[in-house]
């Protein structure tokens, strides 16, 4: 697993790729708990992951919970096929807010 | 037709008199039989005589419960005495009572017997009294009394006497009447209190279903019980029972059965493992003081799908497996029984027994039947039991509980005890699960396998061989990618589960591609050296309640067709089997 974060206007976007599995997924969790502790709005990137499992969709709604006590936006943007078909099987595509790209992110101050 | 013993009084040669009398001995008779209010009608009867007879007073004495006393119970006259009350055998009254005979004192004052304590308290002057004893068949309950004959010359007659003992006689038998009627409305109150209780005992018993692989029988030896069993399913198909014995019989042991009953269904709904469900249940019991009271209780869970049976035995009489090959087994208890102390029973619960039934059944009874009578005053034992589930094997398992039950039930004999009775018949579900198996025909092809150390950074391997293995079996980007999930969470479970996260036990993974006419299916077998898992901690979590962690699980239900434990070849260790159609 691989990640990148990065500023766009106000908006935190951390970009995963590769795995997110059970070996990877405790950094990921640290890198999201890190980046909500910014108290920027936050735009997660799961374009590039090819594959995330329960542990990594804890991860995801871990800092989403947090960010949500903050107040913060927390937004999944391009959700890979698989990635999304993991949040189906957990019922939580209802739970978080996914949109396709970042510029429907960043659009109407949502 | 007069002689001196039954002569009535002494102008009873007048017509008129002789029917007064015999008019007023017909009415007090009558009151006595009719009367709502027993002591009115001594009251009232004590009074007429007094009258009758023409006397100064009048006094009823009773003999209290322990023959001790008399008490005055009612009086006429100028003296009130009631409530006075004398030693059974002080006074004229006392002598009477005590010799059971009626009697005539013309002068006190010559009678050594004579009280004189009740002359001075009301400053009264007695002079003569008549006296004749209340008793049915020698029973003695106290005794009337008159004071100071009136008219002629102030001295009573034989013919008094003989009216005042007719009159004691009815007044006795309508007190022995009264009392007798007294108790029995007792005992029917407490018959229909009782009734009560064994119809709402009845309705805690589960009802009778066909379609279920459980059944159970309960007799009580008296009208409420202190047996009972109980069956329910629960929402994924597996069936909870139990039978248990309360110590005693009656009401108390009644009580107590149907609060440990009401437990075990209300909190066996929450927690499936026999053993701590039944830890749970012995704190609540000894909670509260139970009166030296315990419960013997078999309690287990049943899996018709499986044909896996989980039991706990608290103290009870073992009960017994019968193989499909007709082989027995008993299944003695080494736990104490519920409701002794919390400090028997282990941290983790009464130990628990996992069996296979494979077809077979299993019955757990009560001592009732296994010491209750057959006939000729034999017990029917543990091998009268064995012998006539073999004779009823064929009958359907409520029928065949029926029968068994009858062999002591019907015996003539009468009951020493409850008897109870429960059973599970594996064979029409074990009949179901191999006609499941039929359906995808057993061309098993091999496809790869792989044994890994229990550590994440491994996981990724086995994902790559699953992918592969999906794709030679023709499944499509989704089918693929769903049954990888499935199997990484199963690994998962193993490497954070089953070893605790220990990265050097073993896991292998080994897929089948089992294909015949009715499509084929893709098995996955998941193996490891650890201690065995307990199937029921490995359950989906609730999906309404979002927080991080326990996904998995649900995860590979969601995407698995069946999802097992089987059992592993040796003794240690899980095989945890995924199929999914294709």
């Amino acid at each position: 697993m691989d990640h990148e974060t990065r500023e766009h206007g106000e908006h935190l976007i951390i970009a995963f790729s590769g795995d997110i599995d059970l070996q990877s997924s405790s950094q990921a969790r640290t890198v999201l708990l890190d980046a909500v502790s910014r108290g920027q709005p936050l735009l997660v990137d799961l374009s590039g992951v090819e594959y995330i499992d329960s542990s990594g969709v804890a991860s995801l709604v871990e800092s989403f919970q947090k960010a949500r006590k903050s107040g913060l936006d927390y937004v999944l943007v391009s959700v890979s096929d698989g990635a999304r078909r993991v949040l189906e099987l957990a019922r939580l595509d209802k739970v978080f807010t996914i949109v396709s790209t970042i510029d429907e992110a960043t659009a109407g101050g949502s | 037709m007069n002689t001196p013993e039954t002569a009535l009084p002494a102008d009873a040669d007048d017509g008129g008199r002789t029917q007064e009398t015999l008019q007023l001995l017909a009415d007090m008779g009558r009151e006595f039989v009719s009367t709502g209010d027993l002591n009115a009608a001594l009251y009232h009867a004590v009074e007429h005589i007094t009258r009758y007879i023409d006397a100064e007073g009048g006094a009823l004495f009773m003999l209290d419960e322990s023959g001790a006393t008399l008490t005055c119970l009612a009086c006429s006259g100028e003296t009130e005495i009631t409530g006075l009350t004398l030693g059974s055998d002080q006074g004229i009254v006392g002598r009477c009572v005590q010799q059971d005979t009626g009697t005539i004192v013309r002068d006190v004052s010559k009678d050594t017997s004579f009280f004189k304590g009740v002359d001075e308290e009301t400053g009264h002057v007695t002079r003569s009294i008549l006296c004749a004893p209340l008793s049915v068949k020698g029973e003695r309950l106290g005794a009337i009394e008159l004071i100071n004959k009136r008219g002629g010359d102030g001295l009573f007659v034989d013919g008094d006497l003989t009216l005042l003992t007719a009159m004691a006689d009815s007044a006795a038998m309508a007190i022995v009447n009264a009392r007798m009627a007294g108790q029995l409305v007792e005992q029917e109150r407490l018959a229909r209190e009782l009734e009560l209780a064994a119809e709402i005992q009845r309705s805690l018993l589960p009802e009778a279903d066909e379609a279920l692989p459980v059944a159970g029988v309960n007799v009580p030896a008296r009208t409420v019980s202190g047996d009972f069993y109980d069956f329910f399913q629960l929402d994924d198909g597996r069936i909870l029972f139990n039978l248990g014995d309360v110590s005693g019989k009656g009401m108390n042991a009644a009580l107590l059965m149907a609060k440990t009953a009401s437990l075990f269904r209300c909190l066996g709904k929450a927690i499936d493992h026999p053993g701590k469900l039944m830890a749970r249940i012995n704190e609540e019991i000894c909670e509260t003081a139970t009166r030296g009271m315990f419960v013997t209780m078999v309690g287990g869970i049943y899996d018709p799908a499986t044909g896996r049976l989980r039991l706990a035995n608290a103290g009870h009489e073992p009960p017994l497996l019968v193989g499909a090959d007709g082989t027995f087994r008993e299944l003695p208890a080494d736990a104490p029984p519920l409701g002794i102390s919390v400090m028997l029973v282990p941290d983790n619960g009464y130990p628990v027994e996992d069996i296979g039934l494979e077809g077979g059944a299993f019955y757990i009874f009560t001592d009732g039947l296994t010491e209750g009578y057959t006939g000729q005053g034999q017990e029917l034992g543990s091998h009268g039991v064995r012998a006539l589930i073999e004779t009823e094997k064929q009958a359907a398992l409520g029928e065949r509980l029926e029968r068994i039950i009858a062999a002591v039930r019907d015996s003539g004999e009468a009951l020493r005890d409850d008897l109870t009775m429960l059973g599970v018949d594996d064979s029409a579900p074990a009949r179901k699960r191999s006609a499941d198996n039929r359906t995808v025909p057993k061309i098993a092809q091999h496809l790869a396998a792989i044994e890994v150390p229990s550590n994440p950074d491994r996981l990724r391997m086995v994902r790559e061989m699953i992918s592969d293995c999906c794709e030679i079996a023709g499944c499509d980007t989704d089918a693929r990618r769903d049954i990888v999930l499935a199997v990484d969470e199963a690994c998962q479970n193993v490497i954070r589960h089953a070893y605790g996260g220990d990265a050097n036990g073993r896991m292998g993974v080994s897929v089948w591609l089992d294909s015949g006419q009715e499509g084929s299916r893709l098995r996955i077998e998941i193996s490891d050296d650890a201690d065995p898992v307990d199937p029921a901690t490995v359950r989906p979590r609730d999906l309404d309640d979002v927080k991080p962690g326990g996904l998995g699980t649900h995860l590979i239900r969601e995407i698995m067709d069946t999802v097992d434990f089987v059992a592993p070849p040796v003794e240690a260790g899980n095989i945890l089997r995924l199929t999914k159609t294709l």
